[in-house]
């Protein structure tokens, strides 16, 4: 039995009982059943899916954990195909021969009772349920052939045939797109198809990709999206490097779900545009003052490097603001920046016609004497006055010939010539229907405007606030949220502390070197009966389904939300991505994205394949929307109906309980949603309260819909780790590299009086200290002789010479670096007997337990249970 | 001719042309569903004639008010109360970014129109028909 076992896998016999067992040792996994080919497919998967978290979370391979199962409606059906497993077996040889998958049983669901369970923090960031095709939907047998979560996840992993069936289940069908997420050195690199054989369908323009079938011989190909017959063009089987014939099934497009074609001169308007940066930067009194401006000019200085100009093309441009526009004539060759100063703001012009915008390489003298002496030239001169939104227009006329990024950076409200803004906080009304006012749009539509102007000519916006007070993030946040751009907020920032400088050092020059993709335009196709109906993110909508990009920013996310138009009669549904974007090296190119996905019309089937992850980040996208057009109250409303439409139908659909229930039954994979959906209600975006500064609402939000799926989930659950207790490896290097600790759950009563523990949602990190901790503690990992010396607030963790200190400073550092983005959190130290707010803030984050108005984890089950039990869903 | 007759034969024509201006919005919302037209140019080119539009209507309104024509105000006047209210909500013009996802209500809504401005133009028709009569 053992001589046929899938590669990798070895038999032992147990010392204890005698029994044989299998071990795995590419995965160090051990199991009593008999490998088989479906199993190591999903180890495959699962492999790919551990290289790609290798810097982020090293969570021991999941146990899978027996629920207590109470009623599981699918099993009926299971059993006839139990009695065919012989035939199964036998036929699986010819599946294997016949280039099939090898998945093709589906999983039911299970339902299980939330009342009374503790929820499994570890289980948060679990892949979502398996996509299992039938068995000839791809000729390819390559792993590859779907793609992976982190670039395409959908709700359901199984399409329901009709839209009436999916109306039952209340669950939103909707895509999470992630096209240009980051793709670190030690995962697979995306493949590139440079021979510009581009095979596309005549009539609905899909891309030939894994689930195609070849006619006639090989020499047509039937399109998976619309099923019209296309000719297979000459070329595709000849490698235009060694001249020979080759052979097509070893072509990447056919063999991998994400793919990127380098495009010929049919798919361009014009010739590739070079990389364009223009640096708006605030020399307003108090920027100034807070280091803003030298922090900036000194990041950029040493990012010029790293900026993309691989050819030497890429074009720059800096505009200093306060009450006018300090313009730079940056002459080639020269290292003496000319200064030229534009005080009319209400038509503001272009002082000189060239030399404004020069090219990186050839003016680099002049623009490193530029940087260097940025902040002295306007250390005395300026005032409180910002013209930023002149700036803005001028900034557009510069460089609208060409396209690209404008960075803005400002620390004061643009309150002089166009677009100018009022500060609008009024502590009165945060906490009252009238709150929602403060979170949209103010100044008239310029920015509204001016975003649009922007999109036309392919140029986006980058927002680097720091503004104190009041900024007005609400508004300014409009232009990147219309160029797909983004926003990023620094409160209260002063470069004399450390950790701020070096926050703003890390995020901005992550931004600045990372290859952007310019002028891209976005679109989902999918199978004929399917319809995009709705989009969530950054970007301009240009017609019913294309989206327009200037630049793509790495690692953003967006959402498309599905309707079913005719009934699907086929076997599984083909969804196609393709951006079409010029390379910031001057290549234009077409990522694609394709995701299959099986259709049923049976509801276990299509309820064990909902993806709460999918659902959450989808529901925190529209939560945001809900919330700038109606109220903020509407929005927490909307979410809490959504969840108790979602677990009421699943209660009235798939269990036989009719009548009030002192139960919460909840499919098995859809678990975590509640605690998800709480996390959301309970997020500074969202949250009701009194105390939250609309700024501080309007940043959370703009990172609720901008965030990718694997970073949003910790920014509504946080994590959170017990350090003085840790086992021993916690914090030490294994071959899967960093031992992080186990997960607790977010409540108060993890908490002990003596402990150290460290709470994390992606954008800051709070070092917790109980009040009674031992002074050794202390004195091993902060230096100090005792808990009073200790200063609450952002601290940089020191790096000492003993055990504790290293294993927590590796620890943190792996946080920092596990998400993708540019995000660097602030490390926050928190007493327990120190400042009352920091303390409530860090409290806050604490998910299950009641915060302000928010209820506790079970309070909210049993708020959940009653209105399910009250409402019609019996 | 006496007033009433003049006041109708004007209304007649008024309500033809606000009739024009809806079917030309219509038609504009269906050329950008099918993409011939994108939607920075179809708000750019709808939001000239959104105010004419409700003051021309206004107009009439009011001119029915002074005219004593009770009946054909009150049965104008919650159209003119829904465009004072969006006029000054300040979301009467039609918004670029969000056209994709207000389109269904912007349909419906000319549709509505349109409807109306056809009812009402038989209507003063009629009216201006029954004032020539009772002038002879």
């Amino acid at each position: 039995m053992s001589n046929n076992l899938p590669p990798g896998w070895s038999a032992h016999i147990d010392p204890s009982t005698g029994q044989e067992y299998y071990v795995n040792s590419l995965t160090q996994q051990s199991q009593w059943e008999l490998p088989t080919v479906q199993n190591t497919q999903k180890q495959r998967r699962h492999l790919t899916h551990q290289q790609a978290q290798k810097y982020y979370s090293s969570q021991p391979a999941d146990v899978p954990q027996q629920p207590t199962q109470l009623f599981t409606p699918g099993i009926g059906q299971q059993q006839p195909m139990q009695a065919q497993q012989p035939i199964q077996n036998l036929t699986n040889d010819f599946q294997q021969f016949s280039l099939s998958h090898p998945q093709q049983q589906r999983q039911s669901a299970n339902s299980i009772n939330l009342i009374g369970q503790v929820p499994d923090p570890n289980a948060l960031e679990n892949d979502p349920p398996m996509i299992s095709l039938p068995p000839n939907a791809t000729f390819s047998q390559s792993p590859t052939a779907n793609a992976h979560h982190s670039f395409k996840r959908s709700t359901l992993n199984v399409i329901p045939t009709t839209q009436s069936l999916l109306n039952k289940f209340k669950i939103p069908l909707s895509l999470v797109i992630t096209p240009y997420r980051s793709v670190s050195s030690t995962e697979e690199q995306i493949p590139v198809i440079s021979d510009s054989v581009i095979s596309r369908c005549r009539r609905c323009r899909t891309y030939i990709n894994p689930y195609v079938t070849f006619l006639e011989g090989g020499t047509r190909w039937k399109c998976s999206i619309c099923n019209l017959s296309n000719e297979v063009p000459q070329m595709f089987d000849w490698d235009p490097i060694t001249n020979q014939p080759a052979d097509r099934f070893k072509r990447a497009e056919l063999n991998h779900s994400v793919v990127e074609f380098v495009a010929p001169s049919e798919y361009m308007v014009r010739p590739p545009q070079p990389p364009v940066y223009a640096f708006l930067i605030d020399v307003s009194y108090t920027s100034v003052q807070s280091g803003m401006v030298a922090t900036v000019a000194r990041t950029i200085l040493e990012t010029l490097d790293r900026i993309p100009n691989e050819d030497g093309r890429t074009k720059v441009c800096l505009i200093a603001v306060d009450h006018a526009l300090h313009f730079f004539n940056l002459p080639p060759g020269s290292t003496d920046p000319n200064m030229l100063v534009v005080g009319d703001l209400d038509d503001p012009f272009l002082p000189t016609p060239n030399d404004l915008l020069v090219n990186l390489s050839e003016a680099r003298g002049a623009i490193e004497n530029l940087l260097t002496n940025l902040s002295d030239m306007f250390q005395t001169a300026s005032g409180p006055e910002s013209a930023m939104g002149t700036a803005l227009k001028a900034a557009v006329q510069l460089i609208s010939p060409f396209g690209g990024k404008i960075m803005v950076m400002t620390g004061q409200l643009p309150n002089v010539g166009q677009g100018a803004l009022k500060n609008r906080e009024d502590l009165k009304i945060l906490g009252t229907p009238k709150e929602s006012t403060l979170l949209q749009a103010a100044g008239g539509g310029f920015y509204k405007n001016l975003a649009i102007d922007c999109s036309r000519s392919q140029i986006s916006v980058d927002m680097f606030l720091f503004g104190h007070p009041y900024q007005d993030v609400a508004t300014l946040q409009c232009l990147p949220k219309y160029t797909s751009g983004q926003t990023y907020f620094y409160p209260g920032f002063n470069a004399s502390r450390t950790e701020d400088a070096l926050k703003l050092a890390h995020e901005l020059s992550t931004v600045l070197s990372s290859p952007i993709a310019l002028e891209a335009v976005m679109r989902v196709r999918a199978t004929r009966g399917v319809r995009m109906s709705e989009y969530h993110g950054n970007f301009f909508v240009r017609s019913t389904d294309l989206l327009a990009m200037p630049t793509v920013p790495i690692d953003q996310s967006y959402c498309c939300e599905i309707t079913i138009e005719e009934n699907l009669n086929v076997p599984f549904v083909v969804f196609q991505t393709a951006v079409l974007h010029t390379t910031c090296y001057g290549e234009r190119r077409i990522r694609v994205i394709t995701l299959s996905l099986p259709t049923s019309s049976n509801p276990s089937e299509i309820y064990a394949s909902a993806d709460e992850q999918a659902i959450a980040t989808l529901l925190a996208n529209k939560a945001v929307e809900r919330s700038q057009s109606a109220k903020l109250e509407d929005a927490r409303d909307a979410v809490v109906n959504k969840l108790v439409d979602i677990l009421g139908q699943y209660k009235s659909i798939m269990t036989s309980g009719g009548g009030a229930s002192a139960q919460l039954m909840i499919p098995e994979n859809l678990k975590n949603l509640p605690l998800l959906m709480l996390g959301l209600l309970k997020n500074v975006g969202i949250r009701q309260s009194s105390h939250i500064p609309s700024d501080l609402r309007a940043y959370a939000q703009c990172l609720l819909t901008t965030l990718p799926t694997q970073s949003l989930i910790p920014y509504l659950y946080p994590t959170l780790y017990s350090l003085h207790n840790m086992p021993m490896e916690a914090g030490t290097i294994n071959e899967q590299g960093l031992v992080m600790p186990p997960k607790l759950n977010l409540t108060i009563e993890k908490f002990e009086r003596h402990g150290l523990y460290l709470i994390e949602d992606g954008q800051h990190i709070f070092l917790w200290i109980g009040r009674d901790a031992v002074p050794q503690l202390v004195l091993d990992v902060f230096n100090l002789p005792s808990l009073q010396d200790l200063r609450p607030g952002k601290m940089t963790l020191p790096v000492l010479e003993n055990p504790m200190s290293e294993r927590l400073n590796a620890i943190v550092n792996k946080v920092r670096e596990s998400r993708r983005g540019p995000y660097r959190p602030h490390l926050y130290l928190v007493r327990e007997d120190g400042d009352p707010s920091l303390r409530s803030w860090a409290l806050s984050l604490l998910v299950e337990d009641r915060f302000e108005m928010g209820l506790s984890y079970t309070q909210w089950l049993s708020t959940l249970r009653d209105k399910i039990n009250t409402g019609s869903y019996n | 001719m006496g007033l009433e007759a003049w006041l109708y034969l004007f209304s007649v024509l008024a309500s033809a042309g606000l009739l024009f201006t809806m079917v030309f919005f219509i038609i504009m919302f269906s050329d950008l569903e099918c993409d011939y037209i994108n939607p920075i140019d179809l708000c750019n080119k709808l939001n000239n004639f959104v105010l004419p539009e409700a003051a021309f209507h206004g107009f009439l309104t009011i001119l029915f008010l002074i005219c004593g024509q009770w009946l054909t105000f009150i049965i104008n006047a919650p159209l003119l109360g829904f465009n004072i209210r969006k006029t000054i909500n300040n979301n009467n013009f039609y918004d670029a970014t969000e056209i994709f996802r207000t389109l269904s209500v912007h349909k419906k809504e000319s549709f509505l129109k349109l409807a109306f401005y056809l009812i009402s133009f038989f209507f003063y028709l009629y009216k201006l028909i029954v004032a020539l009569i009772a002038e002879e």
